[in-house]
This record gives C-alpha cells, sequence and structure tokens, in this order.
C-alpha cells in the first residue's frame, strides 16, 4: 500500500522540547500510533551557540575550556532529556522510533535529515507567539516549503490560543 | 586533524599588501594619499605593506603548495592566514575607507560645533574595523581557512594590553588606580548587588540571577562565561545574558562617544566613564578609541578601568559561588583558592611586568623618565608668535579668577614664549584639560606643551605597536559577534539588563561629571 498524507509509513518529527514542539509531537505520536508509521526524530542544537563565547577576550584558556565544556555538556544533557522523553512515550505506545542529533541551522538540518530518512510526513511546531520566552532560532518555511520533497504539517503552538482566544 | 587550507588567500593577500607598500614606497599613490589627507601612514603603509607582504606571500606559498601534517606546524602555522586576513581588513579601513569618510563628512561641514559628523559618530578606524567585522561574520561569514586564526584577536589585544604598561607614569597609575578601584569598586558592585535584588524581587532562578549579575557587574560577556559554570547556569540563560550583554556593549560603544562628544568631555572623563558604564570590557576599548583616534589617552584610562574590573572578577565569581551554595541545596563546597587562581587574568601580570621594566628607565635615558622628557631648549620657529601670545594674554583674567593655582605658569608662558620648566609643563596642561579657556586658547597651550615635551623613540614605537595591535584586536573580535548570539538577547535578562545598564551609565556619568577633572 502506497502511503498517503494520513496514512504515511515514515513521520519526521523535529522536537526540542517547547511548546510548540511538544504540540507536534503529541500530533505525531496519535497519527503513527494510528498509521502504524515509524517516527523519525530529529533534535537539533542550533547553531547560534558557536557565536556564543562572543568578544570575550580577558578570560585565560582554563576559564574558556571550562566554560564550553560545561555548555556542551548542559546541551547533551537538555537534548538527552528531551529524546528520551519523546522516545519512552513512543514506546509505551508501540511506536518504532530512530534518533537523529544535529548542530546547524535547524531548516537546514531538517532538509538534512529529510534526504536521508526520506519520510512521508515532516511534522513540525508552529513557532511560538510573540513576546513568549525561548531560544531566537525558528525554522524558516518558506525555505522548508521551496526544498522538501514531502507534506509538511505545521502543528499550532498551544500558547497562541491562549493569547488570541 | 589538518588546519591548513590549500588555498590561495593567503598568497593574494600577501601580495595586496607588497603592491601597497611598493605602491606608496615609490609614491604611485601620492594622489590619492594627499586626497584622503593620510599622509600620516604613510610610513607605516611601506614598512607593514612589506613585512605582511613577504609574510603573507611566504606562508600562502607553503600552505598552496606545501605538504601538511597533523601537528603543531600546521596548527600554529594555519593561524596565519586568518591573522593577515584581519590586518587585511583593519588596514584597508585605517588606511582609506575611515580617511575616506572623513573626506565626506567634512564635505558636509560641521554638525554640532566645529565637529564634523564622523568625531561626533566617532566613525573612525576601529568603529569602522569592529563594524566591517560585524559585518563580514554576518553576511559572507569568516571564510573557512581564516577561521583558525580570526582567534588571536585576543592575542592581540592582550598583547595591546600588555604592551600599554610602558606608557604609564607611577604617579598616573596611582590615580588612575584609586579612581578605578573606587569607581569599578562602588559600581561592580552596585550592579551586582541591584540584580540579585531585582532577580529576586521578580522571582527569577538563582542560576539566572547569578549569571546575570557577573554579566552586567563587572566586564560583560568574559564575567558570564566566568561566571555561568560556577551557579550552574542553564543554556538558555546563558544564550540570554550574552545576547543581551552583546546587543548593550555594541549600543553603547556608538551611543557613549556621541554623548562624550556632546558633553564635550576631557579623555581622562570619557576614558573613566567608558570603563565603568560600558558593560562589556572589548567595547571599552573600542569606545575609548573611538573617541580618540589619534592618541592613546583615552585608551590609557579605559584600559586601567577594564583591568580593574577583571581583577574584581575572581573576587564576583567567588562571591557569586558562595552565594549560589548558600541557596542551592546538593551544591559542592567552593574551593576558594582554585577559583581565584583558575579566574586570575594571567595578562595583568605582563602589564605590570612591563610597567615595572619601563619604569627602569630601559626604554628609553634615564633622565627620559617615562619615555617622555623636557627640554625648552627649542628653535624660534617652536615659539609662540606674538599673536598667539595676545589670545592668552586676554584670557588671563578668566585663569586667575576660575583658577588661580595655574596663573602663574601661564604668566611665564606669556613672557617667555615658551613652558620654563617642567612643574609648569604638568600645570599648563592641567589648565588645557580643565578646559577654563577657549578652545583657541587651549590649542596653544597644546603646542606649547607638545614644543617642549619630547617622546623617546622606543615608547613612539610602542604608542604605535599598541595601537596597531588594538586595530587588529577589535577588528577580529567584531568577526567574532554574530547576530544569531545578539538575536538571543531576550526574556527577564533585557529587562533586567535594561534597568541596571541604564542606571550604571547614566549614574556613572553624573559621578565623573561631577568628581573627576583632567587632571591626571
Amino acid at each position: 500500500m502506497n502511503a498517503t498524507l494520513l496514512s504515511p509509513r515514515r513521520i519526521l518529527l523535529a522536537s526540542h522540547g517547547t511548546p510548540g514542539a511538544r504540540a507536534a509531537e503529541e500530533a505525531a505520536l496519535a497519527l503513527a500510533e494510528e498509521a502504524a508509521a515509524a517516527i523519525v526524530l530529529l533534535y537539533v542544537v542550533p547553531d547560534f551557540w558557536r557565536g556564543m563565547r562572543g568578544d570575550d577576550w580577558l578570560n585565560n584558556v582554563v576559564t574558556q575550556q571550562a566554560f564550553g565544556d560545561y555548555l556542551e555538556n548542559e546541551l547533551l544533557r537538555e537534548a538527552r532529556k528531551e529524546v528520551r522523553r519523546v522516545a519512552g512515550e513512543a514506546e509505551r505506545r508501540g511506536i518504532a522510533m530512530e534518533i537523529r542529533a544535529m548542530f546547524g541551522r535547524p531548516d537546514a538540518c531538517l532538509l538534512s535529515a529529510v534526504a536521508e530518512t526520506n519520510p512521508d510526513l515532516v511534522m513540525i511546531g508552529a513557532p511560538r507567539p510573540k513576546g513568549v520566552p525561548g531560544y531566537r532560532s525558528r525554522m524558516k518555511p518558506e525555505s522548508l516549503m521551496r526544498a522538501l520533497p514531502c507534506p509538511l504539517i505545521v502543528v499550532p503552538n498551544p500558547l497562541a490560543s491562549q493569547k488570541n482566544p | 586533524m589538518v588546519y591548513t587550507h590549500k588555498h590561495p588567500a593567503l598568497l593574494i593577500m600577501g601580495g595586496i599588501f607588497l603592491l601597497i607598500g611598493i605602491l606608496v614606497g615609490t609614491g604611485a599613490l601620492d594622489g590619492l594619499i594627499a586626497y584622503l589627507h593620510a599622509g600620516k601612514y604613510k610610513g607605516e603603509m611601506i614598512w607593514l605593506g612589506y613585512i605582511l607582504g613577504v609574510i603573507g606571500i611566504v606562508f600562502g606559498a607553503w600552505h598552496l603548495w606545501g605538504r601538511h601534517e597533523e601537528g603543531d606546524l600546521d596548527y600554529y602555522g594555519s593561524t596565519v592566514a586568518g591573522a593577515i586576513f584581519i590586518m587585511l581588513v583593519a588596514m584597508i579601513i585605517r588606511w582609506f575607507v575611515a580617511p575616506y569618510v572623513a573626506v565626506l563628512s567634512k564635505a558636509l561641514g560641521p554638525v554640532m560645533g566645529a565637529k564634523y559628523l564622523h568625531q561626533v559618530l566617532g566613525l573612525n578606524y576601529v568603529v569602522l574595523g569592529i563594524l566591517a567585522g560585524i559585518i563580514i561574520t554576518n553576511t559572507i561569514g569568516v571564510p573557512m581557512w581564516a577561521r583558525n586564526g580570526v582567534r588571536l584577536s585576543r592575542l592581540g589585544l592582550k598583547t595591546g594590553v600588555i604592551l600599554l604598561g610602558t606608557l604609564y607614569s607611577l604617579a598616573e597609575l596611582q590615580q588612575l588606580g584609586k579612581l578605578s578601584v573606587v569607581l569599578i569598586g562602588f559600581f561592580v558592585l552596585g550592579s551586582v548587588g541591584l540584580v540579585l535584588l531585582l532577580g529576586r524581587l521578580r522571582g527569577l532562578p538563582n542560576s539566572m540571577t547569578g549569571v546575570l549579575s557577573a554579566g552586567m557587574g563587572v566586564c560583560g560577556v568574559s564575567a558570564t562565561v566566568a561566571a555561568s559554570p560556577v551557579v550552574k547556569a542553564k543554556p538558555v540563560e546563558i544564550a540570554y545574558t550574552i545576547g543581551t550583554i552583546l546587543l548593550w556593549g555594541v549600543g553603547c560603544m556608538f551611543l557613549f562617544p556621541i554623548i562624550g562628544n556632546m558633553l564635550d568631555m576631557g579623555y581622562v572623563q570619557f576614558g573613566a566613564w567608558a570603563g565603568t558604564g560600558i558593560l562589556n570590557s572589548a567595547q571599552v576599548a573600542g569606545a575609548a578609541l573611538a573617541y580618540q583616534p589619534d592618541g592613546i589617552e583615552t585608551l590609557k584610562v579605559a584600559e586601567i578601568f577594564n583591568i580593574t574590573r577583571v581583577l574584581f572578577l575572581p573576587i564576583i565569581v567567588l562571591w557569586l559561588a558562595l552565594w549560589f551554595v548558600k541557596r542551592e541545596e546538593g551544591n559542592e563546597r567552593v574551593n576558594v583558592f582554585q577559583v581565584i587562581f583558575q579566574k586570575f587574568p594571567i595578562f595583568v601580570l605582563g602589564f605590570i611586568l612591563m610597567f615595572a621594566l619601563s619604569s627602569t628607565g630601559i626604554f628609553a635615558p634615564p633622565q627620559h623618565y617615562k619615555g617622555k622628557y623636557f627640554d625648552n631648549n627649542i628653535p624660534e620657529s617652536k615659539l609662540l608668535k606674538p599673536e598667539e601670545v595676545a589670545v592668552l594674554k586676554a584670557e588671563f583674567d578668566k585663569v586667575k579668577q576660575a583658577k588661580p593655582e595655574y596663573a602663574p605658569a601661564l604668566q611665564r608662558l606669556i613672557e617667555n614664549r615658551k613652558i620654563m620648566s617642567r612643574e609648569d609643563d604638568a600645570l599648563i596642561r592641567g589648565l588645557n584639560n580643565a578646559k577654563i579657556m577657549s578652545k583657541k586658547a587651549n590649542k596653544l597651550l597644546k603646542k606649547a606643551h607638545k614644543a617642549v615635551r619630547h617622546t623617546a623613540k622606543k615608547i613612539k614605537k610602542f604608542r604605535q605597536w599598541i595601537t596597531l595591535l588594538f586595530a587588529f584586536g577589535l577588528t577580529g573580535l567584531g568577526m567574532q559577534i554574530t547576530m544569531a548570539a545578539i538575536r538571543q538577547a531576550g526574556g527577564q535578562p533585557l529587562v533586567v539588563g535594561g534597568i541596571v545598564g541604564t542606571v550604571k551609565a547614566v549614574l556613572s556619568l553624573i559621578v565623573i561629571l561631577l568628581f573627576v577633572h583632567e587632571t591626571i
């Protein structure tokens, strides 16, 4: 049977634990459960971290190294926590899950993951509404829409309905 | 991993430098240099053009055609491309772009008193260099072959600060040291305390309050980097804090010189204000050089403040560590010695060493203390002209009333048309800095001072090297400021940072205008 929009065989879910991404997780898990599809979970560490030492020049190498190690460990810890949470939920529902973790621009990473895993459907959360705190590292929907070879579902951010009931 | 890229860029950059050296040396660019009023850079264009040209061509040929294997030679050799890349950007701006901006700005006419637009906005080679760095990294990006070497900008700045140690006299260092300890002590401790208070009032997590207070209080990104692991800051808190500080720092670097020009602040006042009010230490140096691009007095003051700030860093980190441990359960005990030792800025020792060496007179003959010496045995052409003496005479009574302590030295200058003693020279300099007299008269005081005060050759060279090292370092640091990082500014840190940053900048300005005078 050919995969369709509502009965995909493989869903690529981009998630990083924000409310918008969690809404996309829930929708993807529900769809995968219903369509007996597998999920490819993509976790992206945004590349703005590369410039996060900014113009620090006063510290010595020991301090800079300590900061780099600390930040790397923290980002890794956050990534593991999120991936384990989604993977645990998928396991509980009996959904097969493959995990991809990448470092780079979120939309470029998503396109790269799509090229590698060939999903039938991509699901992401909508950007958070203005004024809601969080990293400023959004997917660029236009570049995704131009380049994606498969359908894209953008799940509404639950905070949007709270702001505009 | 092999770091060297087989790329012709370094060879080409070496060729460009060599070409500049040859063209300027043979006089082929004389017309352009005259149009740009860039004659003062002519010597530098030749010797620096030849040196960097040869380095670029030799290393460029090795990068392109040599064999590269993993190891120290490859690692350190690969940095040459980035270093020459920064120098090319910085020097093209210093020699050609900034002078051209000045020509355009002068064509518009004065915009604030006698000052032109580029002077008011501080658009000189330093600010334009930082801007160019920011534009490059956020548009085309720093090329892969240059990335390893661009990091050398930090070494350039540290070396610049170390060499700066040669330019202070003991009296200057004592006065500036006292002033900076008082101001920095008050404002650093005050802003750290204010952030801790605001954090508690707004219900921020201890980790966020801790990292933000270090960044806002001490030396911006550097303090954030030092304090983050100690207060166990979360990545999002680090991103918010660094974004906020970079946004503020870059904004202040442009804003401070404009305000300084509007208020007609003296070099000591502006250096002290930049050193206290600007959050991020890199932008302190940028603002100081933006305010006084052709001299080093403002930078000297600002850097003493920077050094004092960085000496406060281990103490603040220790304070935050103890503060954090007290509030969070399950934290390890703080190793006081380890915190102090690890966070101590070793390059400050280099600064002290150079100051000590310079004080022995090693860089200048013993009678030329600090490389500057007094000698009023000057030719007739350097004496004040009768019409110039008349200008000073006309304002003599004004000085007698406002600052009678300067009047005898001014009287002797009027009588002899030159400064008569070392003590008179100090008083005339103080009178000039006090800005009691008109601009025209102040210019004459400066002229009289310059006629009798001479700088030792080695010290002159140090000044030139310091300027070049700061231009190199700041342009390179500009290449490491990404908009993606600045965009992370937001959340509570932006609110708290905005309040504390504004309070610190405004309060320190008021205190400096009221209590700091140009007598150092």
